[in-house]
């Protein structure tokens, strides 16, 4: 497996601020990404799009300071963009040209010489799944294919940085899983360093190692996944079969916290791993089986919705 | 899944420098192109005017290399009459001055072929090719995927300006360096380069001066909209609508007043971009009658596609921004 993660950050933000006219559409974002899949989660207009197109130097910003992979933003743009791959929300082609024209066309635009550009273009469109379409115009491609295409697009000049904007938005439930398995792969087997911008929270919590809250143009949350899912107090996560009223009584009787999930499940406050057995007492003096029993996790929607939820409530 | 999928493997090769990606977006441009049946009809249709002025150039250097002049100032002088270089070289025929004959027939026959029907071509050329070029662009988002590549503004701008130069040098200054060297093999000897040989640079500028302000105003009309056609029906209104606007305004000055022997030199040529092309072309070519005006025509056409260029680029930018 190739190794590029060190752990120094790939993207450096301090204080950025981006306004267009009155509206701040970042406020005084500052941020550190490091290397791996990283999820960039926020409503919409929490400024997302408009912090993509800051790194990629689509739009400048109002004041602050930032480096990807030590070029400045702003002065290194060209340089910046040489690195990056990006993957556009918005359905976009190149019209008139064929799915490997496209992709050898972007390729060449990236640097790569007239015929490695085709050779690999072919080679990239294989990787994402586009056959003999590759051959058609791209406006006569469906939405899913697109996106492959797009996704092609910016592999293709194997850039060290992807940054992928809903990449899975039009795709079917296997396709996305197919899509979710490369971008996978791309970070763990190939090192590449992905910013995954995208509202399916399952996506983030499928792939990613760290994950970036923004609401309202700043970052409300900037952790590894697997702290931010951890518990704050001991916990463990149970699904049981039979007599469920009887174990829940035992346990609070036990002074411990009882709460249902939505999958119906229960989520067990306070207790200590060392005191698990506890529960398959419980559940055999209730008459119930358990069925499933892990170490609980906080749900990723639910500290999204707390990020959010609190900052609309400060911001109010 | 195919045989041939190896998965994703790495790319290690080397890459060319950054300095000519405007010469790849103008290539794609160019085979885009290429593939409108309309471009190539076009462009066939172009070269038959070459052929024909060609003729007349052969039949012209023939008759002086055999004296027998009679008959081509014979031709020339009831035109003579309302075109006043045709009256010129009539007379230094007739006055034995073959060199000054020459230069001014075969100036005169180079501004003819770009006045009238390379002109017209033009306009016919910029209006099938421009619209597309940035409006579709805008339309299918394309912009995203451009600029998210080490790509400036200019250099896009460059490459699809570079479709055009490329079109409509094919019309222009290749027929007519063409005719020129046609006119040069057809005439019985060579002195005929020792007397005409500016006319190729002459040629080279008078194609710059059709080419940079049309390019440049058809992009802009293609960068304002998100639908070509528009851009087309922008392109064709501004170039008939002035040719329009010249006639009606120049017959009115004509009704009101003294015969006008040349109507090239109204004083509404402002109002067509055809016609202030013409102007500055006249004086490119050294038809006297015009050069008065070139100072005048060149620097609007130069604001012209200034102007076309700033809102062009902003105009590119533009979706950026939001």
């Amino acid at each position: 497996m190739k190794r590029m993660h060190d752990e120094q950050p790939w993207i450096e933000l301090e204080g950025v601020t981006k306004r267009y006219g009155q509206v701040a559409a970042l406020r005084d974002v500052s941020l550190a990404i490091y290397p791996g899949l990283t999820g960039l989660l926020g409503p919409n207009g929490a400024g997302k799009s408009t912090l993509i197109k800051v790194l990629l130097g689509l739009v400048s910003c109002t004041s602050g300071r930032g480096r990807l992979l030590q070029c400045p933003l702003g002065t290194g743009w060209a340089k910046i963009r040489t690195l990056v791959g990006y993957m556009p929300e918005d359905d976009c082609y190149i019209p008139g040209l064929t799915g490997v024209e496209m992709v050898a066309y972007l390729a060449r635009l990236s640097g790569l010489p007239r015929i490695e550009a085709l050779r690999r273009a072919h080679e990239i469109l294989d990787y994402a799944g586009i056959e003999q379409e590759r051959y058609r115009l791209v406006e006569t491609y469906s939405t899913g294919m697109r996106q492959k295409l797009k996704f092609a697009q910016a592999v293709v000049h194997d850039p060290p940085v992807l940054i992928l904007d809903e990449p899975t938005a039009g795709l079917d439930p296997r396709e996305r899983q197919v899509m979710l398995r490369r971008i996978t792969s791309l970070a763990k087997e190939h090192g590449k360093m992905v910013l995954l911008s995208t509202h399916i929270l399952p996506d983030v919590q499928a792939t990613c190692d760290r994950v970036v809250i923004m609401s309202q143009g700043q970052v409300r949350i900037s952790e590894r996944l697997d702290v931010l899912r951890r518990p704050s107090s001991p916990s463990c996560y149970v699904k049981l079969l039979g007599d469920e009223r009887a174990f829940v009584a035992r346990a609070e009787a036990a002074g411990l916290r009882v709460e249902r999930e939505e999958d119906g499940g229960w989520v067990i406050l306070g207790i200590e791993p060392s005191e698990q057995h506890k529960l398959w007492r419980w559940a055999c003096e209730a008459g119930a089986g358990i069925r499933v029993l892990r170490q609980a996790q906080n749900s990723l929607e639910k500290i999204f919705v707390e990020a959010v939820g609190d900052a609309n409530h400060v911001d109010a | 899944m195919w045989t041939r999928d190896l998965g994703y493997r790495p790319w290690q090769g080397k890459t060319v420098p950054a300095g000519f990606r405007w010469s790849v977006v103008a290539l794609t441009g160019i085979r885009l192109a290429w593939r409108s049946r309309w471009v190539r009809r076009v462009l066939l249709l172009a070269w038959a005017p070459a052929l024909y002025c060609g003729v007349g150039i052969f039949f012209f250097e023939n008759a002086v290399k055999q004296g027998t002049l009679q008959p081509v100032t014979f031709f020339l002088r009831p035109y003579a009459e309302v075109v006043p270089e045709l009256e010129r070289i009539s007379i230094a025929l007739s006055q034995h001055d073959h060199a000054l004959a020459r230069h001014r027939f075969w100036a005169w026959v180079l501004w003819l072929f770009f006045r009238h029907p390379q002109g017209f071509m033009l306009i016919i050329l910029v209006g099938v090719i421009a619209p597309d070029l940035i409006a579709r662009d805008l339309r299918s988002r394309a912009y995203l995927i451009y600029f998210s590549r080490p790509l400036t503004a200019w250099e896009y701008l460059c490459g699809k300006s570079a479709v055009l130069w490329f079109y409509l040098s094919l019309i222009t200054f290749a027929p007519a360096v063409t005719l020129y060297l046609i006119g040069v093999f057809l005439s019985p000897d060579l002195s005929v380069v020792k007397h005409t040989w500016d006319l190729p640079f002459r040629i080279a500028v008078a194609s710059v001066v059709l080419i940079l302000p049309t390019s440049c105003l058809a992009l802009c009309f293609s960068s304002l909209t998100t639908e070509s056609r528009y851009a087309a029906f922008a392109w064709y209104a501004v170039c008939f609508g002035g040719w329009i606007a010249y006639v009606a305004l120049s017959a009115a000055d004509v009704a009101s007043g003294p015969f006008v022997a040349a109507p090239l030199a109204s004083r509404w040529a402002f109002v067509s971009l055809y016609h202030s092309l013409g102007q500055v072309q006249n004086g490119i070519f050294g038809l006297q009658d015009y050069s008065d005006a070139l100072p005048a025509y060149s620097l609007g056409l130069a604001t012209l596609t200034l102007v076309s260029l700033a809102i062009v680029h902003r105009r590119v930018l533009a979706p950026l921004r939001v």
